[in-house]
């Protein structure tokens, strides 16, 4: 009678004995074993990508040559604009540089920027990340901005051998200082947002009670630069709705962030030259 | 030992495909969990220990894709698994529909644990609650359509590597 008992109850032991177990593992083993996982399925996640890719680059070879052309006269418009862009950009570097010499100011941090195609997008209710072709085999740190042509996609928060986690700026898990575009009151945003088929969403909490935003006259949220990961001025999101706080001391409102952000390919990773 | 092999291989196959379906279906804010089908052939067919043991490494293989502190779909998966373990003799499990409505059942337990340890770092958990109701709807869905092919994949995996004749019973 008490095997029997036993044999009905042993599912139940046996799950305590594993959450036991599991408890006692060692942090060295946990993150050994979490790593060789990880590792075991990237080749899987990196090849989906290539694959990807050839598809994309078959669908392409379908255009005609008209619409090429039509393109690569696009392209040089643009890269015209954008090589007046470099050159001014050259001279404003050199002008900052100069007056961080007379001012004896701190430098700015510099990055080194380190393109990569995004191999997966995991984008759920509980969290929002992308997995990127580059890993430590380029240099890519913990904790490195990423950004794309919309402004700033997140941070990576992995590095692996040949692929590294990125953690969305949408993602509940991300909260940074921002500022409302032309103040400099700092105000903190945190993602987390994020409905079906809809656009992204953060919360900005501590914004000044004397900035006004709605969806009509929206005030873009960018980067602060305190903290020293992301560099100032980049676009976080637009804020499309400021409420007073249960305080009465600040608002608290809604940001809108880029619906880009869902479909990217190709983001751009700001490498620390100076990690320390 | 087979047994435990060959299962996470398709463990393995089906993580890969829901992650390119995740990827897919990223630009619309939907998201598809089928942490049932990681446990329900698992704990209804094989024999105990393997059963178990393919579970704690498809456990093992979501934790290390995800950013959960690593364990919880482990000791999430682990308790399907006794549940389902405990309920085995008294559900027709030859039948697949009976299988597909024990998955059904089991991903509806195990996608609202899962949501109750993740959303309390959520700047407004209230507001998060219809986007996970959404995709645990998509998820039933997608794991009502696929499960009978899973569940056939997982018993031609088996027979391939000659594990069924061994010992399951």
């Amino acid at each position: 009678m008490p095997f029997r008992r036993f044999a009905t109850a042993k599912p139940f032991v046996t799950l305590g004995f594993v959450v036991v177990a599991w408890l006692i593992v060692p942090v060295v083993v946990k993150t050994f074993v979490r790593a060789s996982f990880f590792e075991l399925t990237a080749p899987i996640t990196v090849a989906a990508s290539y694959a990807r890719d050839l598809q994309q680059y078959w669908s392409l070879r379908l255009h005609s040559n008209g619409e090429l052309i039509e393109a690569g006269r696009d392209l040089a418009r643009l890269n015209a604009s954008y090589e007046f862009a470099v050159q001014q950009t050259t001279e404003m570097q050199a002008e900052i540089t100069r007056l961080e010499g007379l001012l004896r100011l701190p430098a700015f941090a510099n990055y080194r920027l380190e393109h990569a195609r995004v191999a997966r997008r995991d984008f759920s209710g509980w969290w929002q990340r992308i997995v990127i072709r580059k890993g430590k085999d380029f240099g890519l740190t913990v904790g490195a901005p990423v950004i794309f042509t919309g402004g700033v996609v997140g941070r990576v928060t992995e590095v692996h051998a040949y692929t590294a986690v990125v953690e969305m700026i949408s993602s509940q898990n991300v909260r940074l200082a921002g500022v409302v575009e032309g103040d400099t009151r700092p105000i903190s945003f945190q993602g987390g947002l994020n409905p079906t088929f809809g656009p992204p969403k953060g919360v900005v909490e501590f914004v000044p009670l004397d900035i006004f935003a709605t969806a009509a006259a929206p005030k873009r949220l960018v980067t602060s630069g305190l903290g020293g990961v992301f560099p100032p001025g980049l676009t976080l999101g637009e804020i499309t709705r400021v409420d007073l706080s249960s305080d009465g001391l600040f608002k608290t409102g809604e940001v809108k962030l880029d619906e880009r952000l869902g479909a990217l390919t190709e983001v751009t990773v700001l490498v620390p030259l100076n990690p320390e | 030992m087979r047994h435990t092999l060959a299962t996470c291989l398709t463990l393995l196959l089906l993580w890969a495909l829901v992650a390119e379906a995740n990827h897919a279906l990223s630009n619309l804010r939907v998201y598809l969990f089928v942490g049932g089908l990681f446990v329900t052939y698992a704990a209804l067919m094989l024999p105990w220990r393997a059963g178990l043991a393919a579970s704690l490494l498809g456990g093992l293989l979501c934790d290390a894709n995800a950013p959960v502190a690593f364990g919880t779909h482990l000791v999430l998966f682990a308790a399907a698994f006794a549940v389902l373990s405990h309920l085995r003799d008294r559900l027709p499990r030859e039948d697949t529909i009976a299988r597909v409505i024990v998955a059904l059942l089991a991903n509806l337990g195990l996608f609202l644990l899962f949501s109750f340890t993740q959303i309390s770092g959520s700047p407004a958990p209230a507001a998060i609650w219809p986007r996970l109701i959404a995709d645990l709807v998509c998820s039933q869905v997608c794991l009502a359509l696929i499960a009978p092919w899973f569940f056939a994949l997982q018993h031609r995996t088996l027979l391939l590597a000659r594990a069924e004749r061994e010992s399951i019973d």
